[in-house]
């Protein structure tokens, strides 16, 4: 059983072992579906009683049972996922909800729903352009998924629950940010790998006790006596999924402290709020088009459309990472993507040049979402660091 | 010896003007430039924007055709090494790194000039990348990051695709195609913007028009295929395509040489002349892009009696749709794009499968066209094509029982396909289509 701890030291616990947890809420009677990204409009699910589960990978174990269904040269993080959904790990979820937000997980979704069949599986397209028309084509999206989760819990969507829905993951949003504001000092309260560790737990809870863990860990956290060791350099780290906190164990143990991030497993979803003053799908829509923060949607420099300007456009896409390099005075940036992810894999030149604008260093690192494949890339990691503290000294 | 080569297919005649159109194409474009015309990249984009940019008269390049151009004339490989060190990871597209190293080169190194060991005239800058996310999210991240070398706006079109289960919801269908159609409709008053001439309606009803019967054409030669045996090989396929994929060339004289080709195959089946000219022994689906650097396989295969009766259905026209009451032209392109992309899902959802396009038509192409092996190319580096290809290798199996051989190779760079790889497994394969051909007569 999970519960016998509290705070870090339970968050660490459920990060550990998010199956356990899985199953745990299952034997209580929970509805629970599964989502791979934080596209999903979780809130819909909390407005209904569901459970939502963000289901991860493994870097520890093989992707073997994907092979039957999945090329290798594919994104390792999708493998991985349908490899641990084939072999039963993910049997305690209900359904899953699916969201285009990569070609990956577009084509993967429909490979799991003919080969996986959970009771319930919605797919949800998603608009790659970001202006009204397409907000509202996705807000019409999101009403469908509302349709078919109603019709599978079996009630209707109160719009006050939906609205209260809102309000509760805004408020986990809120206690996030807060974690996040406890890397500003330097020694930072709290390390890069705990906060990982954190927003992986929480992501597996009902939002209302994740809420509880978060008010729990935060307290902790403040009344902390000793915090982790200033390091020598402060690192935003800045990509794609990252399931095992290797990397970042990496960094810090490497005497430097990683006191932002940009990743699918850290701020992206947390840093913006859904607008409650909206009409709620409308503000759903919104949020995931405009405010979430990922290079799967085309964003350019506004009215900019009949001539480019490279500058401008960097700025309408990055410009919230140079608030991050300020608030959390940055020193240098690891850029990580896993090997073909399309998505981030565009973006590296173009971040990279972002950065160095802001004269601030980056070193890419691509890996296989593997344990050993992150550790092979200490060296690197190590090198990079030392010239930073060779610039710093 | 490439003379004997060449002999073990039986190429169509018909497919020499259709396939000059590209060159034609790339020829027209350096000439427009040199008139002082606009030139406009884009996306193969499955007859959703193409159809607006022929009908405005704009001459029309595409790098991914470019790419596989540059790839067969082995130029490739130097703009695939420059992509590299301009810091694009290397797991991307083949033709989105060799169009990174081809522009990065024109830029910086020649301020605009074409390269001038570039293949067939080159590409010339142009002034609008028409990019979509029809196929893969690198048909729009690639144009976006051709921004570090070109002041050049891109516009994306952005195709609505459901769920296999979710476009047969209430309003579903009509809400994409009003999407579409608003979509379209965007396109046209940017490109009016853009280009400070307004769109001849008329124009583009009429090449609507064409393009439709083009590839309705298009698609009955195909169909035509389905006959033993197979009286037209892939490889004829591959080199009359581009001007439906591309439009490339005129679709008024192309329908010409569309109907010139069913006209030829017709009569091929009429006097029961096969594809290939040995025995049609095995017929086979080929899936995804073919190596382009090594099309020489398919004579040896060919020596071997087999016989490619069917590609990937990507590369096929939609399925056509009676239109005939619909006067909006854009509605015409959107209904016929859509359908292109989701018109098998219904027979998909009849038989619980999900993926809808790509694998499912394939799999009915296999039954189809009686197909006895399929020859899987798993594209290295264009995953979004070929991420099918392990679960159509399961379901061609064990649904319909017949039996298929992965390649791993791409379609730009040579150095991930190994031509001996395949030979070495033909006689295992063959075996193998033998003993499925029976299993199937047993169940039959």
């Amino acid at each position: 059983m999970l519960k016998g701890t509290e705070g870090i030291a339970r968050a660490r616990e459920i990060y550990q072992d998010r199956f356990q947890m899985g199953k745990e809420l299952k034997a209580e009677g929970k509805t629970i579906v599964g989502y791979l990204c934080f596209y999903a409009p979780v809130e819909v699910m909390s407005a209904l009683d569901i459970i939502p589960f963000k289901i991860f990978g493994s870097m520890k174990e093989r992707s073997t049972k994907a092979d039957r269904f999945l090329p290798r040269a594919f994104c390792p993080i999708i493998r991985s996922v349908l490899s641990l959904s084939l072999s039963g790990k993910y049997d305690f979820l209900d359904g899953m909800v699916m969201v285009h937000t990569c070609d990956a997980m577009e084509r993967t979704s429909r490979i799991w729903e003919s080969v996986a069949s959970p009771p319930y599986v919605h797919y949800m397209d998603m608009p790659t352009k970001i202006d009204k028309m397409h907000q509202e084509a996705l807000r019409e999206e999101i009403d469908d998924f509302r349709k078919t989760l109603e019709s599978f819990a079996g009630k209707e969507l109160q719009p006050q629950k939906l609205r209260k829905a809102i309000e509760t993951h805004n408020q986990q949003r809120h206690l996030v940010r807060r974690l996040y504001g406890h890397t500003k000092s330097a020694p930072p309260l709290i390390s890069g790998k705990e906060i990982m560790e954190i927003i992986g737990a929480v992501s597996c809870l009902p939002v209302e006790e994740g809420n509880e863990l978060l008010r729990k860990v935060i307290t902790e956290v403040e009344e902390r006596k000793k915090s982790p060791e200033k390091g020598f350099a402060r690192i935003l780290v800045w990509g794609s999924v990252l399931e095992a906190p290797v990397l970042i164990e990496m960094i810090e143990n490497a005497e430097a402290n990683v006191v932002i991030d940009d990743t699918c497993t850290g701020t992206r979803g947390y840093f913006t709020d859904i607008n409650l003053n909206k009409n709620p799908l409308d503000a759903l829509a919104y949020y995931c088009l405009v405010d979430l923060k990922c290079p799967r949607t085309f964003k350019e420099a506004p009215n900019n459309d009949v001539r480019k300007d490279y500058q401008a456009d960097l700025e309408a896409r990055f410009g919230y990472l140079k608030d991050f390099t300020r608030e959390w005075k940055v020193d240098g940036v690891i850029l990580q993507s896993v090997k073909y992810c399309d998505c981030h894999g565009f973006e590296v030149p173009q971040v990279k040049d972002y950065f160095d604008n802001l004269k601030i260093p980056s070193l890419y690192l691509e890996h296989d979402f593997t344990e050993q494949g992150l550790r092979a890339l200490k060296t690197r990691v190590e090198a990079f660091l030392e010239m930073i503290r060779g610039e710093l000294y | 010896m490439e003379k004997e080569k060449r002999r073990n297919i039986n190429r169509l005649k018909s497919f020499y003007p259709l396939r000059a159109k590209i060159d034609e194409t790339y020829k027209k474009s350096i000439e427009n430039i040199k008139a002082g015309k606009p030139i406009i990249w884009a996306m193969i984009n499955c007859w959703f924007g193409d159809p607006i940019l022929k009908a405005m008269g704009l001459e029309t390049i595409y790098p991914e055709n470019y790419g596989a151009v540059c790839a067969s004339t082995g130029i490739a490989e130097s703009y695939l090494n420059r992509s590299d060190r301009e810091g694009f990871p290397s797991h991307l597209c083949g033709y989105a790194r060799n169009c990174f190293g081809y522009v990065s080169t024109m830029m910086t190194d020649l301020g605009g000039e074409v390269p001038p060991e570039a293949p067939i005239g080159g590409m010339p800058k142009p002034i609008l990348l028409l990019s979509s996310n029809i196929g893969c999210d690198a048909r729009y991240k690639w144009f976006q990051a051709l921004g570090r070398y070109m002041d050049v706006p891109v516009w994306v079109l952005d195709m609505p695709v459901p769920g296999v289960k979710e476009l047969f919801m209430d309003g579903v269908y009509d809400r994409c195609i009003k999407l579409i159609v608003n979509e379209l409709r965007e396109f046209v008053a940017f490109l009016e913007r853009l280009l400070g001439v307004k769109m001849d309606w008329d124009r583009l009803a009429a090449t609507v028009h064409d393009i439709e019967e083009m590839n309705r054409v298009w698609h009955e030669i195909n169909e035509l295929r389905k006959a033993r045996p197979c009286p037209m090989h892939s490889r004829d396929f591959w080199s009359a395509m581009t001007p439906s994929l591309f439009l490339a060339g005129n679709p008024r004289e192309s329908l010409q040489l569309y109907r010139d080709m069913f006209h030829e195959v017709k009569s091929r089946i009429d006097n029961k002349i096969s594809g290939i000219n040995t025995e049609e022994k095995f017929r086979l689906l080929f899936s995804e892009l073919p190596p382009w650097h090594s099309l020489g396989i398919f004579d040896k295969l060919a020596e071997r009696g087999w016989n490619f009766v069917i590609e990937s259905w990507s590369y096929h026209p939609p399925q056509p749709l009676d239109l005939s009451g619909i006067a909006d032209p854009l509605e015409h392109i959107a209904r016929s794009a859509f359908h292109f992309k989701t018109g098998y899902f219904k027979d998909a959802l009849g038989e619980g499968d999900y993926y809808g396009y790509t694998s499912y038509p394939m799999q009915k192409f296999a039954k189809d066209y009686q197909c006895d092996g399929a020859f899987l190319h798993q594209i290295l580096t264009c995953r979004s094509t070929s991420n099918h290809v392990p679960y159509l290798w399961d379901r061609l199996m064990h649904k319909l029982k017949i039996p298929s051989m992965i390649v791993e190779g791409d379609i730009v760079d040579l150095r991930l396909f190994d031509a001996s790889d395949v030979f070495k497994r033909i006689e295992p394969f063959e075996e193998s289509m033998r003993y499925y051909k029976n299993k199937r007569k047993e169940s039959a």
